[in-house]
């Protein structure tokens, strides 16, 4: 156990180290991730100066529910990134190298890199956009509320990185996967930014059963907002932690059975 | 250590390769002979698509995790090393991945370090540093938690005579501790010199398999030297030569290397005349492999 937590800081001492080279660069990179979808939300800001509200979320519930996204991915991606990158760790022979080696595979490529910028952008926007909507929203911050946000974010971000698994599993068998993470997780989750309530049903179904990004969100959100345009049961509002387990230990199945069909690729 | 039955994969054509505890074997060939996809079959990262595989004992695929510190794989396309970290860095995760003491490591680091000389540049950054450092250092990297079985693939690319020298040294010194090594390369001129065993694949097949000295007696080489000449022609008699032509100043000559030498020849050559140009071809891996095929059945 020693060693292992000795080789987690090893890997995350260089993994920093590599990432921060450049102080100067590496603030503006991740001012840069924070801009580019910062821009999304003052596009909606705009849009509900005009409008007041989208189904009934007004601009801070609105701003909620986006930290909330922004939030998980932000956390997510510190662990995830050798996953997101996956494709290209089969290609360039890296993943050759965590075989060779007498550790676990998924715990090699978790802690051998992680996207600093990445992190701090999505999740320094999710910090600040939870920081101007939190206590004005309406939310009683109670100790029940904060402890069901607590195991909300983390179910969230077990959903995510279960999706993350999953396509990079699908790697092996397919050496390219980055045009299926285009079309489910991103697209999808440009729809995750609002109220499920506004789209339509095969939309909704798709966003609560294929890529339940409904669970990341929405349904959490409406459990501290109860707004009125909620038209599912009440119980979906409890699910995301269990969701978030089940997903990832589904996905971490897969990724067992896929990892014995893996094929060095040549040279 | 290795046990191939009847293997195909890819190039690879029913490969049948037993590789005893001790043995350093040189797998030698052309690019494209298949070299690399068989030290991947048995580093246990291709899976055969016939036959089987044993590597100490288990199917190296099936246990991919399971005896990893006992078998130290190095391919050029996949480095031990992260780019970004520095050499010392590298060699201090490989530390930690295979859980050596710090004291031991340290020891052995020196010492590698020092006969690899890549001691110098210990804190570059690996991608700072020229192909035949980077290559030492990896090569130390393989070496460093004292593997049973160690597989190289093409590690004298980059490596100059002296590093090379060192590499043979220091196998040869494992091998006396009981490591076993399978080592890659298409530089016929040095392998035989610091392995055991050959193996030689050609185009998927393995063409010839076994000791070094069992290579070099079946094969006999036949060097050929072209000279000009200034003056009047040499006699040639006297020498062992297996065949020679005369075409107006130019002679062409064809001898064995075990029984004559070049400068014996141009020896004789020059006490009798003036010679204005000299060109000796040795034979390479190609006429090799071209004379083991023409006479494959006489090696199995």
């Amino acid at each position: 156990m020693k060693d292992v937590l000795h080789l987690m800081s090893m890997y995350t001492k260089t993994t920093a180290k590599a990432w921060f080279q450049y102080r100067v660069d590496a603030v503006l990179k991740s001012l840069a991730v924070f801009l580019r979808e910062a821009t999304g939300i003052i596009v909606i800001w705009f849009t509900l100066m005009k409008f007041d509200n989208i189904n009934g979320w007004n601009i801070y519930e609105m701003v909620f529910l986006f930290s909330l996204l922004f939030l998980t991915y932000g956390i997510m991606i510190i662990f995830f990134t050798g996953l997101r990158d996956f494709g290209n760790t089969v290609r360039s022979g890296s993943f050759d190298r965590f075989i060779l080696r007498p550790r676990g595979l998924l715990f090699q490529i978790i802690f051998v890199n992680s996207d600093w910028f990445a992190a701090l952008g999505h999740g320094g926007l999710g910090i600040t956009l939870f920081l101007i909507s939190a206590w004005k929203v309406g939310i009683n911050w109670s100790l029940t509320n904060a402890l069901y946000y607590i195991f909300t974010i983390a179910g969230g971000v077990l959903i995510q990185g279960a999706v993350f698994l999953t396509l990079a599993t699908l790697n092996i068998f397919m050496l390219q996967t980055n045009s299926l993470k285009e079309l489910l997780y991103w697209n999808m989750r440009k729809f995750a930014g609002y109220p499920i309530s506004i789209f339509n049903k095969a939309i909704q179904i798709f966003m609560i059963y294929v890529m339940p990004f409904a669970f990341v969100n929405y349904f959490p959100a409406q459990f501290l907002l109860r707004k009125s345009d909620m038209s599912y049961s009440e119980i979906y509002m409890y699910l995301t932690p269990i969701v978030g387990t089940v997903m990832y230990l589904a996905a971490y199945l897969f990724w067992r059975f896929g990892i014995r069909f893996y094929k060095s690729s040549g040279n | 250590m290795i046990n191939f039955e009847n293997v195909s994969c890819r190039v690879l054509k029913s490969i049948s390769l037993n590789i005893p505890k001790g043995e350093t074997v040189g797998l030698i060939g052309k690019s494209g002979a298949g070299k690399t996809t068989l030290i991947k079959l048995a580093g246990g990262l291709l899976a055969p698509e016939s036959g089987r595989i044993f590597t100490l004992g288990k199917d190296p695929v099936e246990n991919r995790n399971l005896y990893r510190e006992k078998i130290s794989v190095f391919i050029a396309g996949t480095p031990l090393l992260c780019r970004d970290d520095t050499v010392s860095q590298g060699f201090e995760i490989i530390r930690s991945v295979y859980g050596i003491s710090k004291s031991d490591f340290a020891k052995r680091y020196e010492a590698l370090s020092a006969r690899l000389s890549f001691s110098k540049y210990g804190s570059e950054p690996v991608k700072n540093l020229s192909l035949g450092e980077r290559m030492r250092a990896e090569i130390g990297a393989a070496l460093i938690y004292e593997p049973e079985l160690l597989i190289l693939d093409e590690p004298n690319i980059g490596l100059d005579e002296n590093a090379k020298f060192v590499l043979g040294q220091l196998l040869s010194e494992r091998r006396g501790a009981g490591m076993t090594t399978l080592l890659s390369s298409h530089d016929m001129a040095s392998v035989p010199k610091i392995c055991s065993r050959i193996a030689l694949l050609d185009k998927g097949e393995l063409v010839f398999y076994g000791s070094t000295e069992s290579l070099r007696s079946r094969y006999t080489p036949t060097n050929t030297m072209s000279l000009k000449i200034e003056g009047r022609l040499p006699d040639l008699e006297d020498l062992p030569l297996e065949k020679y032509s005369i075409n107006g100043s130019a002679i062409s000559l064809s001898y064995n290397s075990n029984h004559v030498t070049a400068a014996e020849i141009l020896r004789t050559v020059l006490r009798q005349t003036a010679v204005s140009k000299v060109s000796i071809k040795k034979p390479d891996l190609e006429d090799l492999i071209s004379k083991l095929r023409g006479s494959k059945n006489e090696f199995y």
